[in-house]
């Protein structure tokens, strides 16, 4: 109706711009679509989309405030379902599926919105794929394995073409042919030449029922050789029980994994229960090049502890070979935690064979990330020391001369290992961390009954223990201890929980990341206090309500969803959202490492990619939700 | 040139003091007298004068949701009527209380004197930039045009009215009667409603001008200074503050507000 044409304002071409999936978008449908786009306002708590009753007609985007979802229960409790920030999308949903809205959505900001005819947009989906794609995506199924794959393609600059497949090669790949088997009663001398006459390591051993009831390897021949024994005696007498099994669908890593934990070579794999071959570390390692398995037959082989010392330098260059076959976080923090375990364990029995055998039974601890079995490149030492009660001072004397010169010894031996000592001296060389049973119990009978809250924050650590080396009952009467009395403490509890939402992402997060503003990390990201520390936080206090043994937080995730504490939806998104920033933090440290630097928590949002940055968003968001979780189970009504 | 010329755009002596009067009350009854004020004849432009009958009668009872506004704002040289001139103007429309951004309007224009260079300054607006502008009155048919029988918004609107008044009525013989409602008014009130109960009531502190309301109000932010992103950004301040007005004190769905209830709200408390 104007003669004079207005110019196209071209400010919400430009936010469109720079918002998925809109951004996905050529000029020119860009321009069409911003044709179709009013803006609408609705001040802070203004239910703009009623559950069952609202039917949208357009898709709101937020174009500044933030929405939050909800689900009303019967009682008139809210759940909280998601947030939408700067950009994020209402009433896609509805539109799609042609129904009223399946949720309430209430702004908890003023809010501006670009409306978008409800035409407009399907029809939107129906041209635009990638469009489509965004919408129609599940969060879990599409959007993340391709983050993933972005990231590690961005970071395999160095990969070398090793087409090698460790965590995709089934184990029923790897054995090709038949297992080379002998029965109960023949002779030493017959199984050994089956096993020289099919050039094969090992003979599997079966019983008169058919059942697979152990192993015969070259080692064991050799030490019947050794120990001279009659070439006529019945096999079973040298073999080794039992036989550890893996079903054939297990991938190559775990069957590797299974190996180094166990500190064994062969592994008999099963298909339906049935044995159908015989798998060795060899064969994997011929699979692989750089192994993980090289490292850890290195640490196997040390008889000194200054053998130990360069080992941890290695282990860089194994993650980079797992990041570059695919090896999600999870994997990888596992491997890191096998090794580091098979490093220590070495040491302390190194330590033990030279300084002789301890008076008392004692138990070596690991705190903290080590604790949870969340260990990146760069972990500092957390550890303690748990000792039966001697019950004499005499005895008590001697267990302290000689623990305390043992946990120095440790503790020396690790840092020159490459495991840096803890700044906050948590370590079992401070006399403090290095106590009989008894006073463990007190210490974390003090922690949980008579919560003062800043030292219970500082001992937050403490209650991801896990034994590491020497008597494990001392660990699990503690852990024991802890899952009897920290269920029932609520006031501890609600402490724990109540620190949990002191983190919460801001809302304007959505659009714009919060980063430090000023100093050395000006514009970067601190990806652990801010996006790990929440997950670590919550699935703790939960664990610790519902008195679980389990420290490693995606286990703890699993076991609650498991036992029904948590929704099942909301755990498969935590669980994916921390694996995807553990990821993150893990290929940022390694490029550090690798470019000679010390590795550190800062990312910088903006070298990461679009996808990655939005997935990112994404896993942050989770955590508003599990924010919403805890304050339902506490009942925390802190706003 | 004496002060009062007596000659001017066909005007009697008595009908200017009666608009002067007027003009005085015209805070106490808010914006929507602007029919009232209205002495001016017949319009020589058809569109314009369909638009005064039109606003012969009012009917203010209907929900907001059911007026077009406008939203206009002006650049000028300065902010005298009598001397200075319109150099941009834009517009953008509020239909069913939400922003359409594709129904607006935009032009540079040719003022007769000289861009003083302080102008210049504030808008960025070069005289090589308006050589080319048409002239006000080559685009005044399409501002009326395109204005229709929609309701006028800006940020202290007086003084861009006053502006395109004294130009239609040169031309035509008679100005707008739209009523007009004005954001900088409707903040004042706001205001004021914030700091009601609150011993320091008058906070000296609050800044009226469009970016400062923008920022402290959290609006998404425009260029200031550009007629047609100003106008934009006044719709914005004016959607939030018709919104929030209503909103106060108050949870749960209402019935929208009428013209009359905006207009109650938008008095200055003192003389309710």
């Amino acid at each position: 109706m104007a003669a004079l044409p207005g110019e196209q304002p071209s400010v919400i071409i430009d936010f469109l711009q720079s918002t998925l999936p809109f951004s996905l978008l050529d000029q020119a449908a860009l321009r069409r679509l911003a044709a179709h786009c009013t803006v609408d306002f609705h001040p802070a708590g203004s239910r703009v989309l009623v559950r069952d009753q609202t039917r949208p007609r357009e898709l709101f985007v937020v174009q500044k405030g933030g929405v939050k979802l909800t689900l009303r229960n019967s009682e008139d409790q809210e759940t909280l379902l998601d947030y939408r920030g700067e950009g994020g999308c209402i009433g896609e949903l509805a539109l799609l599926q042609n129904r009223p809205a399946p949720m309430d959505a209430t702004t908890v900001e003023d809010t501006f919105f670009l409306v978008l005819p409800g035409d407009e947009f399907l029809n939107l989906i129906k041209t635009q794929p990638l469009v489509a794609e965004f919408f129609l995506r599940d969060f879990s199924e599409t959007f993340l394995p391709r983050a993933f794959a972005e990231m590690r393609e961005r970071h395999a600059a160095l990969s070398c073409d090793s087409g090698l497949y460790l965590f995709s090669t089934r184990l029923a790949a790897m054995c090709a042919r038949a297992p080379v088997c002998t029965c109960f009663g023949e002779s030493i001398q017959m199984g050994a030449w089956k096993m020289s006459k099919h050039r094969v390591g090992s003979l599997l051993v079966r019983e008169p029922s058919g059942r697979v009831a152990g192993i015969v390897t070259d080692k064991d021949l050799r030490k019947a050789v050794a120990l001279g024994m009659d070439y006529a005696a019945p096999i079973e007498t040298i073999m080794s029980t039992p036989v550890v099994t893996m079903d054939e669908g297990e991938v190559c890593f775990d069957a590797l994994l299974q190996m180094m934990t166990r500190q064994i070579h062969h592994l008999a794999v099963t298909r339906d229960d049935e044995v159908t071959g015989v798998v060795t570390s060899h064969d994997i390692m011929v699979l692989q090049g750089k192994s993980p398995m090289a490292v850890f037959r290195d640490i196997q082989a040390q008889e000194r502890l200054e053998g130990l010392h360069p080992i941890s330098e290695r282990i860089p260059q194994v993650l980079r070979t797992l990041v570059e076959e695919g090896a999600r976080a999870g994997h990888i923090t596992r491997m890191i935690t096998v090794i580091n375990d098979l490093i220590l364990e070495k040491l302390l029995t190194l330590l033990l064979k030279e300084i002789g055998p301890p008076p008392v039974p004692f138990c070596w601890l690991l705190l903290g990330s080590e604790g949870r079995r969340e260990q990146t490149v760069a972990t500092d030492q957390d550890n303690a020391l748990v000792y039966r009660d001697p019950g004499d001072p005499i005895l008590q004397r001697a267990a302290d001369i000689y623990l305390t010169a043992f946990a120095e010894r440790a503790i020396q031996e690790l840092v020159r290992c490459g495991f840096p000592s803890c700044p906050g001296e948590i370590m079992a060389s401070n006399p403090k961390w290095r106590q009989p049973l008894t006073v463990w119990r007190n210490y974390f009978e003090r922690w949980i009954m008579v919560p003062n809250p800043q030292e219970v924050l500082n001992a937050t650590i403490f209650f991801d223990f896990r034994p590491a080396f020497g008597e494990l009952e001392l660990a699990s009467a503690l852990r024991e201890h802890v899952a009897r009395h920290a269920p029932r403490q609520d006031v501890f509890l609600r402490h724990l929980a109540a620190d949990c939402l002191q983190t919460r992402p801001p809302l304007s997060f959505f659009k714009n990341f919060v980063v430090e503003k000023t100093g050395e990390h000006k514009n970067r990201l601190n990806i652990k206090q801010r996006g790990l520390v929440p997950f670590v936080d919550f699935a703790r206090v939960l664990a610790l309500r519902h008195g679980l043994a389990e420290t490693n937080t995606l286990g703890r995730l699993r076991r609650l969803k498991e036992d029904g504490h948590l929704p099942e939806e909301l755990a498969k998104e935590a669980g994916e959202a921390f694996e995807f920033l553990l990821q993150l933090r893990l290929v940022h440290q390694l490029g550090q490492v690798e470019d000679g630097r010390k590795p550190d928590n800062h990312v910088a949002p903006t070298e990461l990619s679009e996808l990655e940055r939005q997935t990112l968003k994404e896993a942050f968001s989770v955590i508003g939700r599990l924010h919403g979780h805890l304050r339902d189970v506490f009942r925390l009504e802190l706003g | 040139m004496p002060r009062f010329s007596p000659l001017r755009s066909g005007q009697s002596p008595l009908q200017r003091l009666q608009r002067g009067l007027l003009r005085l009350v015209h805070p106490l009854f808010g914006p929507l007298t602007a029919p009232l004020l209205d002495r001016d004849g017949p319009a020589r432009l058809p569109e314009l004068q369909r638009l005064r009958e039109h606003f012969q009668t009012l009917n203010q009872d209907r929900p907001l949701t059911e007026y077009e506004f406008t939203v206009l704002d002006t650049e000028l040289t300065g902010f005298s009527p009598r001397r200075d001139e319109i150099v941009s103007v834009g517009a953008v429309r509020i239909r069913n209380l939400r922003i359409d951004p594709n129904q607006t309007f935009f032009t540079l224009v040719r003022p007769r004197m000289d861009l003083p260079r302080l102008s210049t300054l504030v808008h960025h607006i070069t005289p090589g930039e308006v050589v080319r502008a048409p002239r006000l009155e080559e685009i005044l048919p399409d501002l009326v045009e395109f204005c229709g029988t929609s309701l006028l918004v800006g940020h202290h609107v007086g003084l861009d009215m006053s502006f395109l008044n004294r130009a239609l009525r040169r031309e035509y013989g008679a100005g707008f009667n739209t009523p007009c409602l004005d954001t900088m008014q409707l903040a004042r009130a706001y205001e004021q409603r914030l700091w009601e109960g609150f011993y320091d009531q008058f906070n000296m502190k609050v800044s009226y001008h469009l970016p400062d309301l923008a920022e402290a109000f959290g609006l998404p932010a425009f260029t200031a200074h550009h007629a047609l992103a100003d106008a934009l950004q006044t719709a914005y301040l004016f959607l939030y503050l018709v919104r929030k007005l209503f909103a106060m004190g108050q949870a749960g769905p209402r019935r929208t507000p009428s013209l009359r209830d905006l207009h109650r709200a938008a008095k200055p408390r003192r003389f309710v």
